[in-house]
């Protein structure tokens, strides 16, 4: 607001109680339904038409299994995870140690083949050339010191 | 509308499921990071960094499938580099976000009833590809790059169909999701709290008096931009030589290995050992030409040389960029007297693999700088790196650098 002396509109209501017709399925809703089912069946088209190299017995494992390993195991576990947060770490400081361990997670999933050096092949020096438990040890220990540095600042400012 | 039997449930249990019609955050969900405007800006990142995967993931299907009615240009020599390059790192940028926006969202995944009307089941169906698709591509991704294979299929084969279906999937939730993502990105983000606006709602949705602690909805962005980024300052150096000495868990180092180079299958894994050395050696040009050829390694060695400096740009997404010297493929052509229009075949002498051989179309083989190098940054071929000689061409995969050349057929 530039003018000082505006009186204050009401902001407009954004999150209003879902009428009914916030979830009827307009054009836009069933066109893209459309055009995306027929990408999809692109897909499995291609995945059955080649059978020999897609195994869609073993892929579907790993499809159907990534999401329910995500979505029954390892969210309820986050989710967990979080509550038990709340209660140990207090509020002013949770932020930090929340950003920290999710940044901590995620490295360690990522690093994780490497640092089990499933892909490592033999009379290839070249392969996984690093000592990937130090580097990932390495990369963690600076997230925890810029999250130390964090905690410090915050510690100093009044509450 | 409550559905009778749902009322009989334990209320304990009746708080861990959801309404799909409410806002995200409700029953016991009630971080203030489940929020409409932070999962439209989460969804809208992953479909642009799916979107980039997929479509430098088709380009690299095209090179490795050459199709007659879309040859593949022999130039911007650095184009593979860069495209395979953004693939990797994108598919590595997208892993924190799928990962936070599938906790952003899960309170639906527990939506009780689980399906409303018609279109909310067209839409939940869509989500066994969205999520599975999504959570597939990446997975197979970040272990295919760490050459980590713990299933039967083909990686390409599987990782190419897959993204057609993730794709697909993807579509269909943007248009599911489209007027919910404006209205969430479009509105002012500074708004009072639900219960303000609405008191019956906000009890339910947003309980009076929450205490705002923990990550702010700013700070979630951030730490999903901040491992996002982490995760590519970490590896990028291996195809940006720049950052080589950040990529700590980079699954190459772009100057370590024979000649200062890494290789991804080495002469004793191609089993070319004793075949590569042997002094029955020939390179043999054949084919469609009017006089074949069959040269010994001292006599490649005194054809007209000619020296480039172009990248070698792996389908894992690490490249490195060399001084290559060696006899021009279309000089070879020349001499045996083939017709310049003509598709080249180069075959290795390993005696098997799928990438024994590889094609070159008329303009791939016509390229002043596609050649068989003999010399790497001006020594002989190390035999890990394709002696006696190997194919170097620009805009091209790695794995289509075919080692240890043995025939040129004119197709």
């Amino acid at each position: 607001m530039t003018d000082p002396d505006e009186v204050p509109v009401p902001v407009p209501v954004p999150e209003a109680r879902p009428q009914p017709s916030d979830h009827r399925a307009g054009p836009a809703f069933w066109v893209s339904a459309v055009l995306g089912w027929v990408v999809i069946g692109v897909g499995l088209r291609g995945i059955f038409d080649h059978s020999l190299d897609t195994r869609p017995a073993n892929l579907a494992k790993f499809v159907v299994g990534g999401a329910l390993l995500h979505d029954l195991i390892v969210a309820p576990l986050v989710i967990l995870a979080a509550v038990a947060l709340a209660r140990a770490v207090p509020g002013r400081f949770r932020g930090i140690v929340q950003a920290a361990l999710a940044v901590t997670g995620l490295l360690a999933v990522f690093s994780y083949p490497l640092v089990r050096a499933y892909g490592l092949a033999a009379n290839n020096p070249t392969s996984l050339p690093h000592n990937y438990a130090l580097n990932l040890t390495v990369v963690l220990g600076a997230v925890w010191a810029v999250a130390a540095a964090a905690l410090i600042l915050r510690l100093r400012k009044p509450a | 509308m409550r559905i009778p039997s749902l009322d009989r449930l334990p209320p304990s249990f009746r708080r861990l499921t959801t309404d799909s019609d409410l806002p995200l955050r409700q029953a016991a969900y009630q971080s203030p990071l489940r929020d409409e405007r932070l999962a439209a800006y989460l969804g809208a990142s992953l479909a642009i960094l799916f979107s980039v995967c997929f479509v430098t993931g088709l380009y690299s299907h095209l090179q490795q499938n050459p199709q007659s009615w879309l040859p593949i240009p022999a130039r911007p020599a650095g184009l593979y580099r860069f495209s395979q390059g953004l693939h990797v790192a994108a598919g590595i940028a997208s892993v924190p976000v799928l990962i936070a926006k599938l906790w952003l969202i899960w309170p639906r995944f527990v939506a009780l009833p689980p399906v409303k009307r018609a279109s909310h089941l067209v839409e939940r169906i869509g989500l066994f590809p969205l999520v599975g698709g999504g959570i597939f591509m990446a997975f197979s991704g970040v272990a295919n790059i760490a050459q980590w294979y713990p299933w039967r299929f083909s990686f390409t084969a599987s990782h190419f169909w897959m993204a057609w279906v993730t794709m697909g999937a993807i579509v269909a939730h943007v248009g599911a999701k489209w007027a919910i993502s404006r209205r969430a990105l479009t509105r002012p983000s500074r708004r009072p709290p639900l219960a303000d606006a609405d008191p019956v709602l906000g009890t339910v949705a947003e309980p009076v008096g929450a205490e705002r602690t923990g990550l702010s909805r700013r700070g979630l962005l951030g730490t999903v931009a901040a491992a996002s980024g982490l995760l590519n300052l970490t590896t990028i150096g291996q195809t940006f030589r720049p950052l080589r000495r950040l990529a700590l868990l980079a699954p190459r180092d772009p100057a370590r290995g024979p000649q200062g180079y890494p290789v991804n299958r080495g002469a004793a894994n191609a089993g070319v050992l004793d075949l590569a050395r042997s002094p029955d050696f020939r390179l043999a040009v054949g084919g469609r030409v009017a006089t074949p050829l069959s040269l010994d390694h001292a006599q490649l060695l005194a054809l007209p040389a000619h020296d480039t400096r172009l990248p070698i740009a792996c389908v894992e997404g690490w490249s490195y960029s060399a001084g290559w010297q060696g006899v021009r493929v279309r000089d070879l052509l020349a001499m045996a007297g083939a017709d310049p229009d003509r598709t080249i075949m180069i075959e290795s002498l390993e005696p098997n693999g799928v990438y024994r051989t590889s094609t070159l179309n008329p303009g791939q083989a016509a390229d002043r700088d596609t050649m068989l190098a003999t010399h790497l940054d001006g020594e002989i071929l190390d035999i890990d790196h394709g002696f006696p000689c190997r194919l170097i061409a620009p805009n091209r995969p790695g794995v289509l650098q075919t080692k240890w050349v043995t025939k040129v057929t004119v197709l």
